[in-house]
């Protein structure tokens, strides 16, 4: 509870600072010299985020919002976009996707929003892409992971105002898939999200070690509902199949649940390789503190540890003074996001979204998580995140990784155009 | 195979023992009152994050935070009921859900400003934190003392309904509000007090579903009421036998289904429920309560 | 207020909404079709809660049938958007037919809890259907062409289909509520037992008060899927289906226009909430707390007893 009281605290001061530099920024450090904008860029840049801030899923809101919070600030304080000030505003995307909807069409027709950015679920993600034609405005994903939005909606369908910053299921399924055919299992078994989520990464997973191990044999499937607090079943389920190793997308509390019975039920005791690719989220690692096992493989779509150079650690530690936390990956790429908005209005030279959209296509930029490239056919970042063995350190109150299994991205995101055996990894080169 | 069948056996009385610590106070409510109170499941989330904030401040004592916890939530439960449940009972019945709807959403984004919006992974409850080998394989030592407190429950309510002088006068009121009255039993105090009661109970639900669940979420009450409210429903609504053995059938189908029928899903449940309510709207016992 | 008062104020109303598809700026025009869209729902869920005394937990699934059905015939059978939402309609009668043969038989809570079942089992097939209903993701990509060779494509075009179906549902409901059939239904509500020594089926009166209440309900979830371009499956999701319920009880349960003005205020008081602050539910559900405590009745009962205090004293409270 102290600790929570330190958060509130904190947040009131960073409002304080938020409004001293903006006043600071507006009146006497207007940018001049070198600090002064390739570009001029008229009024503020205004992006409008949502994300998921009620029921049990409220956690990632916050999340979310201290990474995006924190890039507006440096921003603003740095002279803004091109000389102009962003403006951010946050609306609450709940799961439903006529909820999005009418949020992504206040930002842009009430608000006036330049770009949007956020969105957690999949379903409103693909439920958006369409309406974001229509509102002709771009809009960067942070956290949906569904294939479908870069390879059906943006390829396929020419939807040009649609970006992901996250990696999508690649990262989950093909991924995975690399770092399980270097262990010594032959057994896979799932306890996964009943939903396309679940499915879709889990065949994946299947489909692709299947490709790079010949024999591999999968032999259990536990679908759990969204909403499921007790996974006792399902972990006997897992039990009774016998498998070398588990294999599970649940995510968020959920995991964490399933983590803490699957130790009660001596799991791990018996299945000795579990890969847990949305494992590295910071609730889940923060959530599940001491009682998260050693050697359990651990991803994300970002992970504070990685990539190990000045860029990163500077930025945990300003993220960790500013918050009382680790950056959780939607703050990496909520932060992200904004960059990206910043670097392509910068390019240019406009805030006029067909410029914009000309912009990210095929941009480089640098961030936390390292370097990102906007793949100009299909609008996804390519990127690379780390699988690692989670271990304890004394550092930390809670897991982290230990031993990394670094793959480039390049290695096994599906390609363009996304047809057929050839579009998807192993690539002969 | 056999131990395999134990384990989702097992884990199926403490799913329904744990359903029926929340179900009991939401058909006791229904049962006297005549309300079906979706902010049970509020009082629910309330119970656990009030159990755990007491017990990180009590020196992570689980049984005091136990104890205190819920009695935190009664006091929240008697304002719902004295200053507003009140003065609706006299009106349509669509109004008192939706007032009690109400208070689920205030409850859900108070819990959110005071306690945080992230999950809150919880403790394990030192003593009770092991697992014990059955048939070689570990089953947790909680679950089964959740396995056990579900009857014990039971056993308290039944004997303070058939054995005590407030236990009769509760089941005069429930069932005949006006002849209660009229014998001069105070209804309106009894009703406040069937509901803090009620809300105890939740709110203890709640408290246990601390280490049970492991872990502390803003909207964590709303899965739970509505397996409370099937399970209710399938007893019978108003009748605790009913929901006890409707808690147990629901744990045990959902347990097995998870393991032996891959496609299980909550669908078998409702048609449960609506078999149930087809065919004995009044549940398994249902000639026992009033309504 | 005198009939001729009231006419008045339809049609001025009829021509507000006319003007506003010429001038309002496309957010309002989206806000406007949502509240109409919300409103058809409304208005059809209250021929059963405020006229039948029928309280339905299910309605959400209807909804969703309407979506899904026209979802799914404009996907694999034909963009023509008046098939669809026939498609959309008869669909969602189709299910509450279905639904209502069994839940018609209880009442009361009962009937509440057995529509709750019903309809959380038709959002479990939808969630699991995968191949037919895309599960979780829902339909996407449904598009909008001509109808009789008008375009509806943008939304200022669509809004003029909604608006025309919006003010024949008006039409239509309240034709039925004024209707012999309509009588039936009040007198069902107040004592079922005389209503069916007079002869009178009530089942099949409660039934067919749910079919159209569902129609009503499949017309709002089709015309949802083409302004969305989406179905998804938590439209059938019991909190889905407390919207109708909460906008007939804020607008207030015995008066036509009650289910009207509670979807106005449900739409435009949650943007307004929105607009300063993210713990939107809180100040949602205190005003919901004042609603009830207030104005029992919901906001035109209440307001309809202070006009007339002394007519509408019979009529205008709830119980």
């Amino acid at each position: 509870m102290a600790k929570k009281k330190m958060t509130r605290r904190d947040f009131f001061k960073a409002g304080l600072l938020t409004g001293a530099g903006a006043c600071l920024g507006a009146g006497v450090l207007k940018p001049t010299g070198l600090w002064a904008a390739p570009a001029k860029v008229k009024g503020p840049v205004k992006i409008g985020y949502q994300a998921i801030m009620s029921g049990t899923l409220a956690g990632y809101g916050e999340f979310h919002k201290m990474g995006v919070d924190m890039a507006v600030d440096e921003i603003n304080q740095k002279g803004g976009i091109a000389g102009a000030k962003v403006v951010v505003e946050y609306r609450d995307s709940t799961l439903k996707a006529p909820e999005a909807i009418k949020n992504a069409r206040y930002f842009v027709d009430s608000w006036g929003a330049d770009f949007l950015g956020g969105v957690d679920s999949s379903g409103q993600a693909l439920a958006l892409a369409p309406v974001m034609k229509q509102l002709g405005k771009p809009i960067i994903f942070t956290h949906a992971a569904t294939e479908k939005l870069n390879e059906i909606e943006v390829f396929q369908k020419g939807i040009k105002e649609v970006f992901r910053i996250s990696s999508p299921t690649y990262q989950d399924g093909n991924a995975a898939a690399f770092v399980a055919k270097d262990l010594p299992a032959m057994k896979w078994a799932t306890i996964s999200p009943k939903y396309e989520y679940g499915y879709t990464c889990w065949g994946m997973f299947k489909n692709t070690l299947a490709k790079l191990k010949p024999g591999v044999k999968f032999v259990a499937e536990s679908w759990a509902p969204f909403g499921t607090t007790d996974f006792r079943a399902h972990i006997n389920t897992i039990l009774d199949a016998k498998p070398d190793g588990l294999y599970s997308v649940e995510w968020a509390g959920e995991l964490i649940s399933m983590m803490k019975q699957a130790a009660q039920a001596g799991l791990f005791n018996k299945v000795k390789h579990v890969m847990l690719p949305v494992g590295a989220a910071m609730d889940v690692l923060e959530g599940l503190g001491k009682e998260m096992p050693d050697n359990i493989w651990i991803s994300g779509r970002y992970f504070f540890q990685y990539p190990n150079n000045k860029r990163n650690n500077e930025w945990v530690a300003a993220f960790v003074k500013r918050w009382k936390h680790y950056p959780a990956y939607v703050s990496e790429t909520g932060y992200s996001s904004i960059y990206a908005f910043k670097q392509a209005v910068e390019a240019a030279g406009s805030k006029d979204a067909k410029k914009v959209i000309a912009a990210l296509e095929g941009m480089k930029m640098d961030s936390p998580g390292g370097q990102r490239v906007f793949r100009k056919e299909d609008h996804q970042a390519v990127y690379t995140v780390p699988w690692g063995l989670t271990k304890t350190d004394p550092k930390y109150p809670f897991k982290v990784m230990g031993k990394m299994v670094v793959i480039p991205a390049e290695q096994f995101f599906n390609r363009p155009p996304f047809k057929g055996p050839e579009s998807m990894p192993p690539f002969k080169k | 195979m056999l131990e395999s069948i134990v384990h989702v056996c097992l884990a199926g009385l403490s799913t329904g023992m744990f359903i029926w610590l929340v179900a009991s106070g939401l058909t006791l409510i229904f049962g006297v009152l005549g309300v079906l109170n979706f902010a049970h499941g509020s009082f629910y989330m309330l119970g656990a994050y009030f159990c755990f904030t007491l017990l990180s401040h009590l020196g992570h004592n689980f049984w005091l935070g136990l104890i205190l916890g819920p009695l935190c939530v009664c006091a929240v439960g008697y304002v719902v009921e004295r200053y507003f449940l009140r003065y609706v009972y006299h009106i349509d019945l669509p109004y008192q859900l939706l007032l009690t709807f109400a208070f689920v959403l205030i409850f859900d984004d108070l819990v959110k400003v005071f306690w945080g919006a992230g999950s809150i992974g919880s403790p394990s409850v030192a003593g009770l934190a092991g697992s014990v080998r059955i048939l070689g394989r570990l089953f947790p030592t909680y679950s089964l003392f959740i396995i056990l407190v579900g009857p014990l429950v039971a056993l308290g309510l039944w004997a303070m309904l058939e054995r005590t002088w407030a236990g009769r006068i509760i089941r005069a009121a429930s069932s005949d509000r006006e002849m209660a009255a009229a014998l001069g039993v105070r209804v309106p105090a009894l009703f406040t007090a069937v509901f803090v009661f009620g809300t105890w109970l939740g709110a203890m639900g709640g408290g246990l579903a601390v280490p049970y669940v492991g872990l502390l979420t803003p909207g964590m009450g709303e899965s739970i009421i509505i397996d409370a409210f099937v399970v209710a429903v399938i007893g019978g609504l108003g009748s605790l036998k009913g929901a006890f053995l409707g808690a147990l059938i629901i744990g045990l189908l959902s347990s097995f289904g998870t393991r032996f029928i891959p496609t299980f899903d909550m669908f078998l449940t409702f048609i449960l429920m609506a078999i149930v309510l087809l065919w004995r709207p009044q549940g398994f016992f249902g000639e026992e309560t009033a309504r | 207020m005198s009939r001729t008062a009231v006419y008045v104020i339809y049609g001025l109303l009829a021509l507000a909404l006319l003007a506003l598809g010429l001038w309002a700026g496309r957010f309002v025009l989206y806000l406007t079709m949502r509240v109409m869209l919300l409103a058809i729902l409304a208005l059809g869920y209250n021929l059963l809660l405020g006229r039948t005394g029928l309280l339905s937990f299910g309605h959400g699934a209807l909804y969703a049938a309407g979506a899904y059905g026209l979802g799914l015939f404009n996907l694999h059978v034909s963009s023509d958007p008046l098939l669809g939402l026939l498609a959309g309609v008869l669909f969602a009668s189709l299910i509450s037919l279905i639904i209502g043969f069994f839940c018609v038989r209880q009442t009361e809570i009962y009937f509440a809890m057995l529509t709750l079942a019903f309809g959380m089992m038709f959002f479990s097939l939808i969630w699991n259907l995968r191949e037919i209903t895309g599960g979780d993701d829902g339909l996407i990509g449904i598009s909008r062409a001509p109808l009789l060779g008008l375009p509806i494509g943008r939304d200022y075009q669509f809004y003029y289909l909604v608006l025309a179906c919006f003010c024949l549902s008006v039409w239509v409901i309240h034709r039925i509520r004024g209707s012999a059939f309509g009588l039936v239904l009040a007198g069902i509500r107040e004592n079922h037992q005389r209503t069916s020594f007079a002869g009178i089926p009530v089942k099949n009166y409660r039934l067919a008060a749910f079919v159209i209440s569902g129609a009503f309900a499949g017309l709002a979830g089709s015309l949802a899927t083409l302004l969305e371009s989406n179905a998804n499956p938590f439209a059938a999701h019991w909190s889905h289906s407390a919207e109708p319920v909460l906008v007939s009880l804020m607008g207030g349960l015995q008066t036509f226009s009650g289910p009207l003005v509670g979807s106005v205020i449900f739409i435009v008081l949650r943007e307004i909430i929105q607009r300063f602050t993210e713990n939107w539910m809180l100040w949602f559900g205190l005003i919901l707390l004042a609603i009830i405590m207030g104005l029992r009745g919901g906001v035109m009962g209440g307001l309809e007893k202070r006009l007339a205090r002394g007519r509408a004293a019979g009529q205008g409270g709830a119980s």
